[in-house]
């Protein structure tokens, strides 16, 4: 019994013991130096980068503490701390955060009155004219700006290169340049166009976006963004959704596709059983791991309408934004570290390290890898960008017209059925009094 | 010890896990049932009370019946497929030969697989291009089979009914064959002297004596078809166009993607009373053993 007895007290001492020692060290943490917490999304860039930057932002600045850290789910570990109003300093939440719901609440705080200051290490000139300014316009709501872009991605299609040229094929402009390649691809065996059918959001930005804008213009996009009353089932629409059926009956898809994930439909791709394929310029990172050595692949824009009404240069992007909370402990070293992180020289080392595009004007001076150089020219000549606010703005539009698209792309359903069901959908949205809404008007930012 | 010292003993060492349990269960159920009445994005401490209309919306939504009907689909499909299977298989495990030692130290593979690797492993099987199920059905000249099981609405449900039943069966196999252990080898004897064999004892015999046992196991199997996610999630994402769409991705939907806490609450509660209900109903309907009612 005695022994037992002890024990325990030596059990129970220790346990005390090390209670003490780590109370010991939260309190000399908190009471000497400034401590930044910044969570972050960790995608298929990882976070490595943005603790390299803590490391040389805490060596300029004796006394600061920066800690980094994330994961790949981090926005459901973000969510209760937003909740219990104990939110990290600075934070990168990823896609699957809905961003435009911690706005509305109040949870992170407009960014103008820092954007009109000097960026990092300057006494003039404003950081916001630092940005790109289609970039910062996404981030805006009634007048403000609540988030920053960091990187950016492209979307359009990317073909095989080396297939391409071994068989003198070059990559359509045009969708009768389209339908003749289709053509010649089909009769060698090798399916034309793959998708990522399990996920139809690859499709809504690779074929149907592309071909409404070039039917109807950045208008009709625009306008059904701004759930414009008909927008949705407009010609343009129509005209869109009828070419993606053309596709399908003319079996210009891959057999399968639709029963395919991302990475299903990508390895397709690289392994030549697919001569195309839309995506985002993260494809190549995304895919790194398993590309056979000196794989090339080529970036195109979707090809437009012979006749459209849109401008043929038009390009859609992504960005995944940065914030402040609101609740944030230290709300101005956050924002002057994120200076610091998009100052010039930190942005052209991002692109080098990560292989990305970067919304920080004269980022794109950087020596790009080989597969981003098309996509470079591909902004710079681009006279239009577009991006899928909606999808942000509106989620349940967003997933309506993700599974509209899986139901036309998989033969259920027509074009005429496809717009009806859009409309329908943003009809909903636009009659629901929860939902806020949003105004995109181009050319705010500037 | 007198009685009154006894029950404060008890009293003593039921106190640390009946409050775990409170904490951790009954205290998050009860508080479920409020934050269902309530409009609430679940980020941030804001929320408006709503009374009943999310169970308003809840019935008039006709994607949560269409997810129900899923649901209850996974449920009598592969409910029916797990206890024939099981039970033969459990039946046939209990010989003495090389095969069933063999299929005895292999049968619950699948269930210590985490849920995630039993869906990519799926996923490989069924996929259209390089799977192994298409490549199959190709070489014996079943081209016109081969589909995108996942990708078409007609069959991606019930292909993750077959995931779902390649998880589960190792668990209702073990628990058969653990009940027919317990069936005494006179009654079975007995029954053989009289002439009932082979599927007549089964009928007759071998059912009925596991009556308690299957009832057990279809609340298992109601619990575990309702409460179905991770295969779906990873499998189909609900698609396409929702046809494999269940319940719990409904809900998980609407909480991370819509910020619609308040009504995902209103799902969970609802998914909550369902699936009490479901197996009270099953418990009740199969309340009669047909062995007492002949005794």
């Amino acid at each position: 019994m005695k022994r037992i007895l002890l024990a325990l007290l030596v059990v129970a001492s220790s346990g005390i013991a090390v209670l003490m020692v780590s109370c010991g060290r939260q309190q000399t943490a908190t009471s000497g130096a400034k401590e930044l917490e910044v969570a972050c999304f960790k995608g298929g860039y990882g976070i490595d980068f943005f603790e390299q930057a803590a490391r040389e932002y805490e060596q300029q600045h004796p006394g600061v503490k920066i800690k980094v850290w994330g994961n790949p789910r981090v926005w459901e570990q973000l969510r209760p701390r937003f909740v219990a109003g104990n939110p990290p300093d600075l934070t990168y939440p990823g896609w699957g955060m809905d961003h435009w719901a911690l706005v509305y609440e109040g949870q992170v705080i407009p960014l103008d009155e820092y954007l009109d200051s000097p960026p990092h290490g300057k006494t003039e000139g404003t950081w916001r004219e630092t940005f790109e300014p289609s970039l910062l316009e996404l981030c805006q709501y009634q007048g403000k700006t609540y988030m920053l872009p960091y990187f950016f991605s492209m979307l359009g299609w990317w073909y095989n290169k080396d297939m391409f040229e071994k068989n003198g094929w070059k990559p359509p402009r045009t969708w009768s340049e389209l339908l003749a390649l289709c053509e010649k691809i089909k009769a060698k065996g090798i399916a034309p166009i793959t998708y990522q059918g399990i996920y139809p959001a690859y499709a809504v930005s690779g074929f149907l976006i592309p071909w409404v804008i070039s039917a109807g213009g950045i208008e009709a996009f625009d306008n059904a963004q701004n759930l414009v009353p008909g927008a949705w089932k407009s010609p343009a629409f129509l005209k869109a959704a009828q070419m993606m059926d053309e596709l399908r009956r003319r079996g210009y898809f891959q057999e399968g596709a639709n029963g395919m994930d991302h990475t299903g439909a990508q390895m397709e791709f690289i392994s030549g059983r697919a001569a195309m394929i839309p995506c985002g310029t993260w494809l190549h990172s995304e895919m790194r791991n398993v590309l056979p050595p000196n794989f090339r692949m080529g970036f195109m824009l979707p090809p437009v309408l012979d006749d459209g009404n849109g401008d043929p240069s038009a390009v859609g992007i992504g960005i995944e934004p940065w914030m402040v909370p609101t609740k944030g402990k230290n709300r101005e070293l956050a924002i002057d570290f994120y200076k610091y992180m998009t100052s010039l020289d930190k942005a052209k080392q991002f692109v080098e390290a990560k292989g990305t595009l970067m919304s920080i004007r004269g980022s794109d001076q950087a020596n790009f890898p080989e597969h981003l150089k098309e996509p470079v020219e591909v902004f710079r000549g681009a006279k239009t960008v577009w991006s899928q606010e909606y999808r942000q703005w509106y989620q349940k539009l967003g997933k309506e017209v993700e599974d509209a698209t899986a139901a036309l792309l998989a033969g259920n359903i027509t074009p005429e059925q496809f717009v009806e069901r859009l409309e329908r959908a943003a009809e909903a949205t636009r009659n629901d009094r929860n939902i806020p809404k949003h105004t995109y008007t181009r050319g705010q930012a500037r | 010890m007198t009685p009154r010292g006894r029950t404060g003993f008890i009293t003593l060492f039921l106190l640390p896990a009946t409050a775990l349990y409170a904490l951790f269960v009954v205290i998050p159920v009860v508080q479920a049932f409020a934050f269902s009445l309530y409009r609430w994005r679940g980020i941030s401490a804001n929320r408006s009370f709503i009374g009943l209309e999310n169970f308003h919306h809840l019935f008039n939504d006709p994607l949560v019946w269409r997810a129900l009907s899923h649901n209850l689909l996974l449920f009598i499909g592969t409910s029916a497929v797990i206890l024939t299977v099981s039970l033969a298989l459990a039946h046939a495990l209990g010989a003495e030969s090389a095969l069933a030692r063999f299929l005895r130290s292999v049968y619950l593979f699948p269930q210590v697989v985490s849920l995630v690797v039993v869906a990519i492993l799926w996923m490989f099987i069924l996929n259209p291009s390089f799977g192994i199920l298409n490549a199959t059905l190709k070489a014996v000249g079943l081209e016109r089979w081969a589909i995108a099981w996942l990708g078409e609405k007609s069959t991606a449900l019930a292909s993750i009914g077959v995931a779902h039943v390649w998880h589960a069966l190792g668990f209702y196999i073990m628990l058969f064959a653990a009940a027919l252990r317990t069936i005494p080898p006179d009654v079975m004897e007995a029954a053989t002297l009289d002439g009932v064999t082979g599927l007549a004892r089964v009928r007759y015999v071998t059912l009925p004596m596991l009556w308690a046992v299957l009832r057990i196991a279809l609340v298992y199997m109601a619990i575990g078809t309702m409460n179905i996610f991770s295969l779906v999630f990873l499998m189909t994402q609900g698609g396409p166009d929702r046809a494999t769409e269940v319940m719990l991705t409904y809900l998980y939907e609407q909480a991370f993607k819509h910020s619609e806490f308040g009504y995902a609450t209103a799902l969970a509660v609802v998914n909550f009373v369902l699936v009490m209900a479901l197996s009270g109903a099953i418990l009740a309907l199969f309340r009669h053993n047909p062995q007492e009612g002949r005794a």
